[in-house]
């Protein structure tokens, strides 16, 4: 009875981990059609929401890795797995609410490594995996959509360089609805993928699933779901850094960045890589203004992002082991994830309402 | 060791998918813009064959733009 009850918890915080991935990460995707005037922002997020829940089903590589190449499943319990989703969902909504885009996904990681060595050691991690397919891809991939935005950018320059403005910025500003699709596709396929992985290995450590189990359609389409609506909730801060704060940006470059993070992330996803879709649009992002001037792209704002990125995995770990230390102190039963659940539920309230009592947007850390 | 931990192989797939298909498509999709902006430069000074010529050459990167992506929701959906 007890374990059921800490999965159904942790089903329901792995979810509300996803809704908030969805709040958190996809103002990335929209944050440059808006920002160019290639979309309205309620026709944008709306168009966002609905092709992240679309690209959920895509695949399930993703949520392969993320259940059994990162921790080992046989030592790891329900209750390690919520107190890695804390650890998460801490981290997201602290750099939420200072409007810096940091990663969802690494929060992930970081919050369920940090639990699962805090619960059995290091013998907990497979190295080989983290690696392999999180540590390494992680800093791969936001070098690529860098290059190839950038490439992208002074070709596209090149060819439409001679060309009418008003046609050349209508055309990519059309383009610009297809590629941050395309972005929102693969944020949906590559970021609700982590959740389901995360609820598989739960299911997988709960014994309602053997340890080579698929997640189970119910898993799939509530992660869809819950991303989806968490995708149109939120992320007007993180817009704001994004779309304006990094670089000024034209329809042309827009494009290129979208395409080149969309390009990234649905590569990586076909081979099991649980990327930072916000590493990778970000990267892109900085790919097309330096490749116009160096200038244009406002170093500090992305070195604020980068020390972000730094901290994620080592402070969601941090918060993911603590939480599952306080946990233990009352036992392994269901006490301490609903003490833990009802303390978290009373700090995301505050800060919600905190947040609606200052009412615009705060402006990103350092900016 | 290190070989096996980090997945050269699906590593280097990955960075070429990324780059041929991120350069390939906002190039196609340039050339399209190109030969839109040329089609109308042209159709407007009355040399009809450049312009259908420029359309087509726009029409034929716009087709090779939506494949691309097809393709790629395909292989996407097929591992």
């Amino acid at each position: 009875m007890s374990a059921d009850v800490i999965l159904v918890i942790v089903v329901a915080t792995a979810l509300a981990f996803d809704f908030t991935n969805g709040f958190h990460d996809t103002a990335n995707v929209v944050a440059t059609s808006i920002s160019t005037g290639a979309a309205r922002p309620s026709v944008a997020i709306g168009f966002a929401s609905l092709l992240n829940f679309v690209g959920a089903f895509i695949s399930i590589s993703v949520a392969a890795t993320v259940a059994k190449d990162v921790v080992n499943a046989e030592v790891i319990t329900p209750t390690i797995v919520f107190a890695g989703l804390i650890g998460a969902i801490a981290w997201n909504l602290v750099t939420w609410y200072f409007g810096l885009p940091s990663s969802s996904s690494h929060a992930l990681i970081g919050g369920v490594v940090g639990s699962a060595v805090a619960a059995a050691g290091l013998d907990a991690v497979l190295a080989e995996g983290l690696v392999g397919k999180v540590l390494i891809p992680a800093v791969v991939a936001p070098i690529v959509a860098f290059l190839v935005a950038g490439l992208a950018i002074g070709f596209s320059y090149r060819v439409v360089g001679k060309q009418r403005p008003g046609i050349v910025t209508r055309g990519y500003r059309y383009g610009q609805i297809v590629s941050s699709g395309l972005l929102a596709l693969a944020h949906g396929t590559n970021d609700a993928q982590k959740t389901m992985g995360v609820i598989t290995l739960a299911l997988i450590a709960g014994g309602k699933l053997g340890a080579e189990a698929d997640p189970p359609t119910w898993v799939i389409v509530s992660s869809a779901t819950a991303i989806a609506l968490g995708t149109y909730s939120g992320g007007w801060r993180i817009i704001k850094t994004t779309g304006t704060r990094i670089i000024k940006m034209d329809a042309a470059q827009g494009f290129s960045a979208q395409g080149a993070g969309a390009a990234v992330i649905l590569a990586s996803t076909h081979f099991g890589f649980p990327l930072s879709t916000t590493h990778v649009i970000n990267g892109g992002v900085m790919g097309s203004g330096a490749a116009k001037r160096l200038s244009a792209v406002r170093w500090g704002v992305a070195g604020n992002i980068v020390v972000a990125w730094v901290l994620t995995l080592p402070a969601a770990a941090l918060i993911g082991g603590l939480t599952y230390g306080f946990t233990r102190i009352f036992g392994t039963g269901a006490l301490g994830p609903v003490l833990v659940t009802l303390m978290a539920l009373s700090l995301i309230t505050a800060a919600f309402a905190r947040r609606a009592r200052q009412g615009a947007p705060v402006e990103a850390v350092g900016g | 060791m290190i070989a096996t931990i980090v997945q050269g192989k699906a590593l280097w797939q990955t960075v070429v998918a990324s780059v041929v298909a991120g350069l390939g498509v906002t190039l196609l999709f340039s050339l399209g813009i190109w030969g839109t902006s040329q089609f109308v430069e042209l159709s407007r000074s009355d040399r009809q064959l450049a312009a259908s010529a420029a359309g087509i050459v726009a029409a034929l990167a716009f087709l090779a733009v939506a494949a691309a992506v097809i393709i790629g929701i395909v292989v996407m959906t097929h591992k």
